[in-house]
């Protein structure tokens, strides 16, 4: 009982810390993007940095949007049959569908690797040998293999565990059913 | 071979694998008979970072999910109502302003026959509309607002035909002015419909005057948004990552610093909701993206223009059959996966039938529109079920007039290019 206490409690703060890491970059975002207006508009200038450092942004909150879908069951797909199984069946759909998402996603996860492999091994040889160049090279796609990770973990937890239904509104205006 | 894992990832699709699921697996097994390693897949997704218009997915999306979760939708109601109640038929036309602002901000319909569906129903049936005509007319009123300036699946359109270089090019924002009249249009109807519907009723009593400047008072600050986006991006003056940025931060710093309807402690929830969106469609265009070159490399499109054209030689033909597939696709897979995955395929084909690639973005939204809320499986229908309190049946019953409505305007926009055209070239 106390582990499953314990446990529940370790999920909730990193829940609290994905739900702040990711509020932080997408104000990171929005404020970055606010700055480059006010300045090519009133000071015809602007961060030279910034239009790639938002690019970036842009693909990280993505990703870790993606990553918080899985926990709600919020990721696309065509759910027409499985309103029409019956419990039993469902459980078993969730299983095979979410196990292969999961498959995809550790496959990516490996790829991803790869990739920053290559980027890593071509900054190394580009910046003389500067491991911190080499790092600065690869960074920005890292979020690849982390996020692809931990989506097929997740998947692979949320595949033994029961549909969210989660509301469409945090705060709901009430029922307009009369 | 090849048939055994198409019918594993169709039987895998209808149970429910998420999407991107499936396109991934599609393009890493194309890229591997290519012989091409996985890690190119891994590339082509990584284009991503590398698409400018795409940061106004995500501040438009935050942007619309804060003023849903504020009292914005209570105060567009009251204003819009204090304006147009008057009319015959005034909280119907209401309605449909209301919530085709309110999709033109958040791109989610769903959100809109929530969230505006939660004040309007019971509005309209104490002003004595009958039940069925209110069911249809907030079901069908949700997915209005694809066509407007600054709605995302517009922008979504943008990105993915850009990668065509097309010419003539598809702008984000020749899109944004090419929807404008075909929006008006269907607005226009559904008006016209509720007036004629509403004849019966007691007219409602002119607004006082006071009560206007009580409910301009009231939405203030919500007040010059949708002006300085139109203005901005119709004056050339903001890009649509521009004007995306500009109405995120006002939009945030309205709602949580000075309204402060939105708590500080809340606002990571409310991120998060908006970016589970935006995370959900970011990763299958990521793996669309990887597709998408590897259909091109095996000539694809071209293929399938060579097949079509066998049997439809005309434009009207093509169209009218693209009409009828759009509505069955965007009745499966809602509005963006459907622009994501079929635009690539769609687009070269169209080009070869003479259609021009910004009048096609109108045609699919427009299309996708309906499918929203189409039967049997139309999204729509079950949120509006759920909200509502009433069977799916009842519901698609209900909307039975709104299908016939809204598909003579998009035969209209359909087969009059010029009406999306007008303000653009």
């Amino acid at each position: 009982m106390s582990s499953e206490h314990a446990t529940s409690r370790f999920l909730h703060h990193l829940h609290r810390i994905e739900n702040g890491l990711l509020a932080i970059l997408v104000l990171v975002l929005v404020g970055l993007a606010g700055t480059q207006i006010v300045l090519r508009i009133f000071f015809e200038t602007g961060l030279a940095w910034a239009d790639s450092f938002s690019r970036s942004l842009v693909l990280w909150t993505g990703m870790l949007g993606a990553l918080a879908a899985v926990r709600d069951d919020k990721h696309i797909a065509l759910d027409v049959l499985q309103r029409f199984l019956a419990p039993r069946a469902q459980y078993a759909a969730r299983l095979v569908t979410l196990g292969f998402a999961a498959l995809l996603c550790a496959a990516m996860a490996w790829y991803g690797t790869g990739l920053v492999a290559i980027d890593y091994a071509e900054g190394l040889q580009s910046s003389g040998g500067s491991v911190v160049g080499a790092l600065r090279a690869c960074f920005a796609e890292s979020i690849l293999p982390v996020a692809f990770g931990l989506m097929a973990l997740r998947f692979a937890l949320r595949a033994f565990a029961p549909p969210a239904h989660a509301p469409v509104l945090l705060h709901d205006p009430g029922s307009a059913a009369p | 071979m090849i048939i055994l894992l198409i019918a594993v990832l169709l039987l895998l699709a209808a149970l429910g694998a998420p999407l991107f699921a499936l396109i991934a697996a599609i393009a890493l097994l194309g890229f591997n008979a290519a012989g091409q390693s996985g890690t190119a897949v891994a590339i082509e997704f990584y284009r991503l970072a590398d698409m400018p218009a795409l940061i106004a997915i995500p501040l438009f999306t935050l942007a619309g999910y804060l003023l849903a979760e504020s009292q914005a939708p209570r105060r567009l109601v009251r204003l819009t109502n204090a304006l147009f109640g008057w009319l015959p038929g005034g909280l119907a036309i209401v309605s449909i302003c209301a919530c085709t602002l309110f999709t033109a901000f958040t791109g989610a319909t769903g959100v809109t026959l929530v969230a505006l569906g939660a004040v309007l129903y019971p509005a309209l049936r104490q002003a004595q509309y009958p039940e069925r005509f209110s069911l249809g007319l907030l079901t069908c009123s949700g997915s209005l607002g694809l066509l407007l300036v600054p709605s995302m699946p517009l922008i979504l359109y943008g990105v993915v035909a850009q990668q065509f270089h097309t010419t003539p090019p598809v702008a984000i924002d020749a899109l944004f002015k090419a929807g404008l009249l075909p929006c008006l249009l269907m607005i226009v109807v559904l008006s016209l419909y509720s007036a004629w519907m509403a004849r019966g009723l007691p007219r409602p009593e002119r607004t006082s005057r006071r009560e206007v400047w009580a409910a301009l008072k009231d939405a203030a600050w919500e007040l010059p948004l949708p002006f300085v986006v139109l203005a901005g991006i119709y004056s050339g003056k903001l890009a649509a990552s521009e004007a995306a940025a500009a109405t995120a931060l006002y939009v945030l710093i309205v709602t949580v610093l000075i309204r402060r309807e939105i708590r500080l402690p809340e606002l990571p929830r409310v991120i998060r909701e908006a970016m589970l969106l935006v995370g959900a469609i970011l990763i299958v265009l990521g793996f669309s993206l990887a597709l998408t070159n590897w259909l091109i490399d095996g000539d694809v499109p071209e293929r399938l223009f060579a097949v079509m054209k066998a049997g439809i030689d005309s434009k009207i033909g093509f169209l009218l059959l693209l009409n009828a597939f759009l509505l069955v696709f965007g009745m499966l897979l809602e509005g963006f996966p459907a622009i994501i995955i079929l635009v690539p395929l769609v687009l070269p084909v169209a080009l070869h039938y003479g259609v021009d690639p910004v009048h096609l973005g109108i045609i699919f939204l427009a299309n996708l529109q309906i499918g929203i809320f189409l039967p049997p499986v139309g999204m729509n229908i079950f949120i509006a079920s759920a909200r509502f309190g009433r069977p799916a049946t009842s519901i698609i019953r209900a909307s039975l007039p709104f299908y016939a409505l809204l598909m003579l305007c998009v035969l209209i926009i359909t087969y009059w290019p010029g009406l999306s055209l007008a303000l653009v070239r």
